[in-house]
Parts: structure tokens; C-alpha cells; sequence
């Protein structure tokens, strides 16, 4: 499965989803009465975060559901089964029956206001890139996932460079620093053994592929990364990853490394010679050429730990879109919060004069120069880059206990991440913009 | 740059070059502040341009040239700094600009002009370690730490004392993560015992997979009394407080007055709740009393024996409370709080005549207050009522209608088997008396009487004194014999015998439990019991590393009882069972 677009209104697929049997994963349990379940996704909802992964194993186990866009936060209208009753109870998932004329009442909302009905007919297949070093809890996608209990599997530079995204319909980055740099992290952590390691883990997956040089690797696996997308592939990344990534896309034939990445400095024209027609998102920025100043590039408006540059955390407000013109976003942005604490991360948020013409924004903070959230296509793929790195951590340091989301259920910031793994499983049709 | 900022820019520099002196000064400030309000806006070019309009005024202002020194990096024009810079350093020599002229040099790269600028700056001022510091640091701030670590050697010899720029050395190495490298540093600089805290505070950040090497190379044959008080200090920290004691205590005799500050640092530290802590916190100011003139020394004594009964070592304690108790200079406060702590010791004991006895004589002290005396006697009574001595308790508490009274009152009633006088005295006493820990202790028990519908049973009553004497196994037996044969209240008492069964672990302990647990979920109905059994069910299974059946449990009880209050409880084991909680 690839990119989908989106078909029909829900008048053409009727009542698929409703009294659809599930089962696929309970084979000897009997339908109940009611012909539907409504996860509500507004504050009747007991567990938000583990909704996403009830609505998922109902397709996994091949049935069908609905996205409610817009309705009730973002409600999932699934067939009611004792399968999926038994899940939603066993993970404190709140489920209400809903029989077949209050089904129509609630396609008589949707058709009358801003919201829509999005079929979702096939779980996407999830890797996520992450070093093998990395601890599962230092990473947000992967915590959510694991709490959702959603399945994914890990793959890393090695992987990936022998075309093994192939295979996957939805691809998180763990943060990454695409430039090869090792987060700069040299400037605080010297000496720290996880760094080591770090250092020592890439360097053996270098020579392992017969690359010149660490950041050399990661510009090839940036390519195919970019490669995947255009072939239909969905990448959600979030963090140092966002801006690093499309750092490496543009430098293919530029050294934009300090030389404790690769022996050589920073190519002090790199600025002039970039190629952003390259990139995912961004455009136009200039490469932090100080290999003390613990920056990328001029492409974070919050820049954390570049001293006087740091800016403070407000909140960011998300889009509200038209789910029956826009119903891409429209899905990335389902919440039961609009506005939303900002968090911190090595790339918080993004400068709104270096995104791309066609860049699509999901969320900003109103009066800031930057954007938080922001989307777009490449060829058949399509891309979604979210700043920060923990939503319910904003200051998150390395060497912080983890987040535990059973203490995080109505997660606002960790909703947003599940909508981009659900979004593949949309049904495809025409798109109407 | 936009023509607007070109145009201000442009008034900044006619108004500098025209301006009066005091006019000028004011102006300067004012495009500083504004050059730092366009850096931190990332707009470094622009503030660039407001620093350097600045010098066109004052050639050495140290703020327009330090705003340079962070905003030409990133422009890639560091090299521009360097020429301000000898400009400035021809109008002010200070030490600042001098500083500003190593680093800019260090990350040119220009290291001869550096290590040349840093001697002639040092052969100036001789004994002022200030060049080498900036030097290594400027240095080290370009990950050239081998160069900086032989500019503190070049300085320590320079400078002629082999405790010079230990400090430096000792922030080296730690950045470089060579910890005992750093250790032998700092213990170096703690020889002047004002840097002991420093020193401390330092290495305490050492992972813990470099603890043992920290400590060892503190410890070797021969090693300092500084280093060795930093170790100490450190296992405090590092939560090993009795070897910590160990090590500090070996470093006493003879006893200077640095002993005596050590012994106080160490004291002080020593704060946390756990016994081993609170005994070397009681041993460190027993110690320290003996350097301490009369009335501190005897008050010192008293909060020693404290320290030490609430660690639970009395033989210790006592040794303190009979030097108090022969200190005929020792101010009576002390005294009197030297009394109350041998009634401490004496209800910690189980000598409880002797504790009354002891508690006699302070009711009639007037230097004892109100409240102290009534805590001991609180603490008396619920003693006779662990001892079993009801009437006695009873007596004690006599007419007294406080509700830590009625709270006492209620467990004597329960213990008798009074179960309707019990709840009604528990009801009564509300939850504020006491502690926390009795509140919750009377709210549990509460909740079991309520599921009993006589008001009378003096067969629970006995199990459950068995309990509050501590026998937990005979409170097993006794309560699952008193349980099998109640009507109501049945399953609550099993879960209540099963529960402590689990506590008490081991095999058959634990089969016991397991027994009971499984018993109460067959028979204990819609009651709060049987979820509650099922619970503690799967989490002996747990422990056991049984978690299929563990959540086969688990998963039971959620759908079986959704209105249950156990339930968030068993979603959390649930997601501990399958893996999904992180570790911290």
C-alpha cells in the first residue's frame, strides 16, 4: 500500500463498515446487538493515546472502520464485535454503542458541518530508522507506538541502503542527524560512553558499506529516504531529523561536516552551493558554520542550545481545515485541543521563510516567526515533519528518566504523532483540491 | 541588511562620531542593547554591524567586542576580530581584553601569537593564574585538550605551587571524562579545605560505572586526607553512607578544626530517611560534639542520639543519652530532650514499664512541653495495645476525648472484638488523627468492618491483634480460620489473611496466598473483594515470572469487573505485564 487518495463520500461505501464481523482475531466470539462502536476522541474519551491502537487492529484484522473527521475530536465509528469490546476494555478505551439511527443522525451531522467520514481499510506496515543503540524510551514515535500498541519494526543506514524501506508503507526517523555530526553533542557529552558507542556504531556501519566518510553515509541513506518517498512511501519525522535530513539533501556535493565528523572542515562557501530543489521542505537557509555553536542551521526558530539565540517555548495552535476539501490534513490535525504547550527539541520548530512554496502548515504559534507542524507531497509520497522532540517533556534532557504515557493518556502532542500513523490507512480517492 | 536598518545604522554611527562624551556613552549602551536584542533574534549580521558601530566611538569597549566575539562565527568572520582586538588592547591592557585576545587567537588557530600573548601577559603579573586559565579553557573550548592540559602544566610550574590550576585540571579532565584523572585533580585543589564543597559537587556527576575508579584513586596507599574526605563525602552520596563513615572517620585524629568541619559537611549531607543514612548522620555529630565547647556539645549529643533512635541503632543512641545524662553543665533543654528520647528508646525496645516510668518523670518536668508529652503517651499507649495490654492502654488514655484518643480508643475496641464500638470510634475520630500512615491504617480496617454485619466478634478481634502484634504468620492462620467460618465479611478477611500471606513471600507462604486469592475470586460475589483478590493474584504470578498467566488474570478482571476501583490498578500491571511501561 502507498499514498492514497481519497474516494467517494461516505454515502458510496454505505454502511460498510457497520456490522462488519472481526472475526479475524476472535473466531468464537458472537456480534452483539448494537451494529456499531463509537470511540469518541473529545474528552469522554478515558484513553486517547490507545484509541489509535483499538481503531488499528480493527483493520489489521481486515475490518473496516471510519474515521469521523471533526467529529467528537476525531471519532472512529467501527463495527461493534466483542473482539473489539474486549480490547477496548482491556486497554480503558471508552466505546459507546451506537445503533443504526444513531448512525444516521451522525452522518447527518458530519454532511451538515466541517467534518467528513474517512473509510480506513488497511493497517500500514511501520518501520521506524533508529540506530540499534538507542534506547526504545528515547524516542517519542516509538513510545507511542508501543503504548498505542501498534507494531513496527526497527531498521538502520545498513537496511536502508540495501532498499529495505521497500517493503514499509509509513517510515518514522528517530532524530537522526542526517549531517553526519553526531548532534554536536561532543560539546556537552565528551567523554559520555553512550556517545562513544554512537560514535563507534556508525563508523562500523560506514566501513561496513564501504563509505568515505559518517556523513557521507547519512547523505546516501537521506537519498534513499528521499527515494522512498517519491516512490509512494509516507515519512513522519520529527526533531533534529526534520532539518537534518533536508541539510543532507541539499549538500550531496557539498562538505557541510566539521572536520571531527570527517577530517575536513565545513566547506566555508557550503551556503552558496546548496541545492534545495533537493529538499522535502525547506529552502534558502544558511548552515551553521561554527562547529562550537550547537546549531544546524538557521532553519529552527528556537535554536536551544545555541546560547543567546534560544528562544522560549510558547504554544502552537492547529489548523483548522476543511475535512471535505482538506481531508489530509485535515486527519494529521485531529485533536481534542487546539492549542498545545510547545516542547523543546535539538530542532523545536521551523523558520516560516525557509519552507518551500507548497509546504503545507498544520500548526503554528501565532505571532512567531516559525511553524511546528507542517506537511507536504514528493512524487507519489508524501512527507510530515513535527518539531521537538518529546511533547509531554518540553525540556527534555539526554539522561531523563522516560516518559511513561500511562501518565499521559489525553496526550494532546502524542495524538498528533498516532494521526500520522492512521493516516496511511486511509482509503484512496480523487483528491478534490 | 534592509534599508531601514542601513538608515539606522547610519544615524548610530553620525550620532557616535558627533555626540558629546556623556552623550556618546549612553548612545553606546543603547545600540549594545539593541545589537543584542537583533542577536538574539538569530539576526547576527545586523547585530555585527551594531557592535562594530560601536567601537567607531570606543575602540575598547569590552561589549561590542565580546557581542563580535559570538556573532562573527557564525558569519564566518572571526578573522575581522583580531585587529579590534590589538586595536583595544593599545587604549586597555585589562585583563578581560587580554582574556579576548587568547581566545581569538586560540580559534584562529594562531598558537604561537597565543602561547606568546599568555607569557608576556603572565611574566607581568606574576602569581595571577588568570592567563593560563583563559588559555586552557580557549583551548579546551576547541576540543584541543591535550594542548590545554600542558598549558596548566606550563602554568603550574610558572606559578611555582603545586596546587596551582588544579581546579582547571580537574574541569579538564572531567570534560574529557577521565574521572580519576579528575578525582586526583580535585583532591589536589581540597588540600585548602574551602574547595572540598567544589570538589564534591564535581566529581559526584562521575556514571556510576566510574564510581569504584573514582574512589580508588581517592583511596590509594598514601593518599591525602583531602582526598580521602572527598571519598567519603562521595559514598555518602553515592548511597554506600557506612562505608562513607568508614572513610571519613579514619581522617579524624588528630582532631584539627578541618576534622571538625569535614565531620559537620558530613553531617550535614547525611539527609536522607533511610536508616543506614540517619545512623552515620547520629555517628558524624556524636563525633562532632567532642570538638564542640559545653551547651553546643550537649545539644549536639541530643540530636546524635535522635539521628541514631531513628535509625534504629539504640546501643548508640544510649551511649549518647548517658553522657547527656552525666553532664552536669548540659543545658536543661537538652537534658529534657535527652529524656524524652530514652522514653523513644525504651517503646522501641518493648521495655514499656520502663518507658512509663520514664514518661512519669517528665509529667512532672514544666521544661517538657504539653505536646511532647502527649505524643509519648500516645506512643505509650498504642504500645500496650500492640503488647496486648488493653486495660492498661485503656486507663491510660482515660477521659481524654482528643480524636488521637478516640483513634486509640477504636483500635482497643477492635482488638476486643467490639467491632459496632470500633467503627464508631474510627468514624468519630475522622482522619486527622495521627499520621498519615494511622489514617490510612483506620480507613483500610474501616472498609473491612463495613463488609461485617455483627457488631460483635471477639475471634476476629484476637486474629487481628495477632496482627498488630507483628506475627504476621500466626495472623494468617488466625484470620483464615476466623474468615472460613464468617457469614459476612467472609471474603474481606480471607483477601486481608491472603494479602499478608504474599507480603510475608516465600513458597509456602506464597501458596497460602495464592490459595486464598483463588478462593475469594470463586466465592467473594460482586463485592469489592474478589477484583481486588484477582489483583494481588496476578501479582504474585508476576513475581513469580509468570506473566501469560499473570495477564490471563488480569484481562479477567478488567472485563469481569469494569466498575471495579482496582481497575486502573490491574491496566497498569497489565502494561507492566506485557512489557509496555518504561523502565526509569
Amino acid at each position: 500500500m502507498r499514498r492514497r487518495d481519497f474516494v467517494g463520500t461516505i454515502g458510496r461505501i454505505g454502511g460498510s463498515a457497520v456490522g462488519m464481523d472481526l472475526l479475524g482475531f476472535h473466531p468464537t466470539i458472537r456480534p452483539s446487538d448494537n451494529p456499531s462502536l463509537l470511540i469518541p476522541m473529545d474528552d469522554a474519551q478515558s484513553d486517547h493515546l490507545k484509541a489509535y491502537g483499538v481503531a488499528y487492529r480493527v483493520i489489521q484484522a481486515g475490518g473496516k472502520a471510519e474515521w469521523l473527521l471533526n467529529y467528537r475530536g476525531g471519532s472512529f465509528l467501527l463495527p461493534d464485535a466483542q473482539s473489539i469490546r474486549r480490547d477496548a476494555a482491556l486497554n480503558g478505551v471508552t466505546v459507546e454503542a451506537v445503533d443504526d439511527g444513531q448512525v444516521s443522525a451522525v452522518r447527518g451531522e458530519i454532511a451538515g458541518t466541517n467534518a467528513d467520514a474517512v473509510p480506513l481499510e488497511k493497517a500500514p506496515k511501520v518501520a521506524v530508522y533508529v540506530p540499534p543503540n538507542a534506547q526504545p524510551w528515547d524516542d517519542a514515535v516509538t513510545m507511542a507506538l508501543q503504548y498505542a500498541g501498534i507494531p513496527f519494526e526497527k531498521l538502520w543506514d545498513p537496511e536502508v541502503l540495501a532498499d529495505g524501506l521497500r517493503t514499509y508503507d509509513w517510515l518514522h526517523l528517530h532524530h537522526e542527524d542526517f549531517t553526519g555530526q553526531y548532534s554536536k553533542f561532543f560539546l556537552i557529552y565528551t567523554g559520555q560512553p553512550w556517545l562513544s558507542e554512537m560514535v563507534r556504531f556508525n563508523d562500523a556501519a560506514r566501513r561496513q558499506l564501504g563509505l568515505a566518510s559518517v556523513p557521507d553515509m547519512k547523505k546516501a541513506v537521506a537519498r534513499a529516504i528521499r527515494a522512498y518517498v517519491d516512490r509512494g512511501g509516507f515519512l513522519f519525522a520529527m526533531c533534529t531529523a526534520t532539518e537534518t535530513i533536508d541539510l543532507a539533501l541539499a549538500a550531496h556535493d557539498v562538505d557541510i561536516a566539521a572536520s571531527f565528523a570527517d577530517g575536513t572542515p565545513m566547506d566555508p562557501a557550503a551556503d552558496a552551493k546548496l541545492d534545495w530543489s533537493q529538499t522535502f521542505a525547506f529552502t534558502g537557509a544558511h548552515v551553521e558554520p561554527d562547529p562550537q555553536v550547537a546549531s544546524f542551521s538557521d532553519i529552527d526558530g528556537h535554536q536551544v542550545n545555541a546560547g543567546p539565540r534560544r528562544q522560549p517555548l510558547g504554544a502552537f495552535k492547529l489548523f483548522n481545515f476543511s475535512a471535505k476539501i482538506d481531508p489530509v490534513p485535515t486527519m494529521l490535525v485531529q485533536n481534542h485541543r487546539d492549542v498545545i504547550p510547545d516542547f523543546y527539541g535539538l530542532t523545536t520548530s521551523f523558520l516560516r521563510e525557509r519552507l518551500k512554496p507548497g509546504v503545507s502548515v498544520l500548526a503554528d504559534e501565532e505571532g512567531a516567526p516559525w511553524v511546528k507542524y507542517i506537511h507536504g507531497d514528493l512524487g507519489k509520497g508524501t512527507w510530515t515533519f513535527f518539531g521537538g522532540h518529546d511533547p509531554e517533556d518540553p525540556q527534555h534532557q539526554i539522561g531523563d528518566p522516560p516518559t511513561d504515557l500511562s501518565l499521559h493518556p489525553h496526550s494532546p502532542g502524542y495524538r498528533l504523532i498516532l494521526n500520522n500513523v492512521l493516516f496511511p490507512a486511509a482509503k484512496k480517492r480523487e483528491l478534490k483540491t | 541588511m534592509r534599508r531601514s536598518e542601513r538608515v539606522r545604522l547610519t544615524v548610530v554611527l553620525t550620532v557616535l562620531a558627533t555626540a558629546a562624551p556623556t552623550a556618546r556613552v549612553r548612545l553606546a549602551a543603547q545600540a549594545i542593547s539593541q545589537g543584542f536584542e537583533l542577536e538574539r533574534q538569530g539576526r547576527v549580521e545586523q547585530a555585527a554591524a551594531m557592535y562594530e558601530s560601536v567601537l567607531h566611538g570606543d575602540a575598547a569597549s569590552l561589549p561590542a567586542l565580546l557581542g563580535l566575539e559570538r556573532v562573527l562565527p557564525p558569519l564566518g568572520r572571526l578573522g575581522e576580530l583580531l585587529p579590534l582586538v590589538q586595536r583595544a588592547l593599545l587604549v586597555d591592557s585589562g585583563p578581560q581584553l587580554r582574556a579576548l585576545a587568547v581566545r581569538t587567537l586560540t580559534a584562529l588557530e594562531e598558537s604561537d601569537s597565543a602561547a606568546a600573548l599568555v607569557r608576556r601577559w603572565a611574566a607581568g603579573r606574576p602569581g595571577d593564574p588568570a592567563p593560563w586559565r583563559e588559555w586552557a579553557i580557549a583551548l579546551e573550548d576547541h576540543q584541543r585538550f591535550d594542548e590545554a592540559r600542558n598549558a596548566l602544566m606550563e602554568g603550574r610550574h610558572a606559578l611555582g605551587t603545586p596546587t596551582a590550576l588544579a581546579i582547571e585540571q580537574g574541569e579538564l579532565e572531567q570534560r574529557v571524562g577521565d574521572w580519576p584523572a579528575a578525582a586526583l585533580a580535585w583532591a589536589t585543589a581540597a588540600t585548602d579545605a574551602q574547595h572540598l564543597p567544589n570538589a564534591v559537587s564535581q566529581l559526584e556527576d562521575a556514571p556510576v560505572d566510574q564510581h569504584d575508579r573514582v574512589i580508588h584513586a581517592l583511596t590509594v596507599p598514601g593518599a591525602s586526607i583531602a582526598a580521602r574526605r572527598i571519598a567519603a563525602e562521595l559514598l555518602l552520596g553515592w548511597e554506600q553512607p557506612d562505608r562513607g563513615w568508614e572513610m571519613l572517620a579514619a581522617t579524624l585524629d588528630p582532631p584539627t578544626p578541618e576534622a571538625g568541619l569535614a565531620l559537620r559537611r558530613f553531617a550535614e549531607q547525611a539527609t536522607g530517611s533511610a536508616a543506614a543514612v540517619r545512623r552515620v548522620r547520629g555517628l558524624a555529630l556524636a563525633r562532632l560534639a567532642d570538638y564542640l565547647p559545653a551547651p553546643l556539645a550537649a545539644r549536639m549529643r541530643a540530636e546524635a542520639a535522635r539521628a541514631l533512635l531513628d535509625a534504629g541503632d539504640r546501643t548508640a543512641a544510649r551511649a549518647e543519652l548517658a553522657k547527656l545524662a552525666g553532664d552536669s553543665a548540659a543545658p536543661a533543654e537538652a537534658k529534657s530532650l535527652a529524656q524524652s528520647a530514652l522514653v523513644d528508646a525504651a517503646l522501641a525496645d518493648g521495655q514499656l514499664d520502663s518507658a512509663a516510668s520514664g514518661l512519669a518523670r517528665l509529667e512532672a518536668d514544666p521544661r517538657t512541653s504539653s505536646e511532647e508529652r502527649q505524643r509519648l503517651r500516645y506512643g505509650l499507649v498504642a504500645a500496650w495495645i500492640r503488647a496486648g495490654r488493653l486495660d492498661r492502654a485503656e486507663d491510660a488514655l482515660g477521659p481524654d476525648s482528643s480524636v488521637e484518643a478516640l483513634a486509640l480508643h477504636g483500635w482497643v475496641q477492635l482488638y476486643r472484638g467490639e467491632l459496632k464500638e470500633a467503627t464508631d470510634a474510627f468514624r468519630t475520630a475522622g482522619p486527622y488523627a495521627g499520621d498519615r500512615e494511622a489514617a490510612t491504617a483506620r480507613t483500610t480496617m474501616l472498609a473491612l468492618l463495613e463488609q461485617i454485619d455483627t457488631d460483635r466478634n471477639p475471634e476476629l478481634g484476637a486474629a487481628l491483634l495477632v496482627l498488630a502484634r507483628r506475627d504476621s504468620s500466626g495472623a494468617v492462620t488466625a484470620l483464615r480460620r476466623v474468615g472460613e467460618h464468617m457469614g459476612s465479611g467472609r471474603p474481606d478477611v480471607l483477601l486481608l489473611a491472603g494479602r499478608i500471606a504474599a507480603r510475608l513471600g516465600g513458597g509456602s507462604q506464597e501458596g497460602t496466598a495464592l490459595d486464598l486469592f483463588s478462593e475469594v475470586v470463586r466465592s467473594g460475589g460482586a463485592g469489592a473483594a474478589a477484583p481486588a483478590a484477582e489483583l494481588e493474584w496476578a501479582r504474585i504470578l508476576l513475581r513469580q515470572a509468570k506473566a501469560a498467566d499473570a495477564v490471563a488474570h488480569l484481562e479477567h478482571l478488567i472485563l469481569t469487573y469494569p466498575a471495579s476501583a482496582v481497575v486502573p490498578e490491574a491496566r497498569r500491571e497489565l502494561e507492566r505485564a506485557k512489557g509496555s511501561i518504561p523502565r526509569s
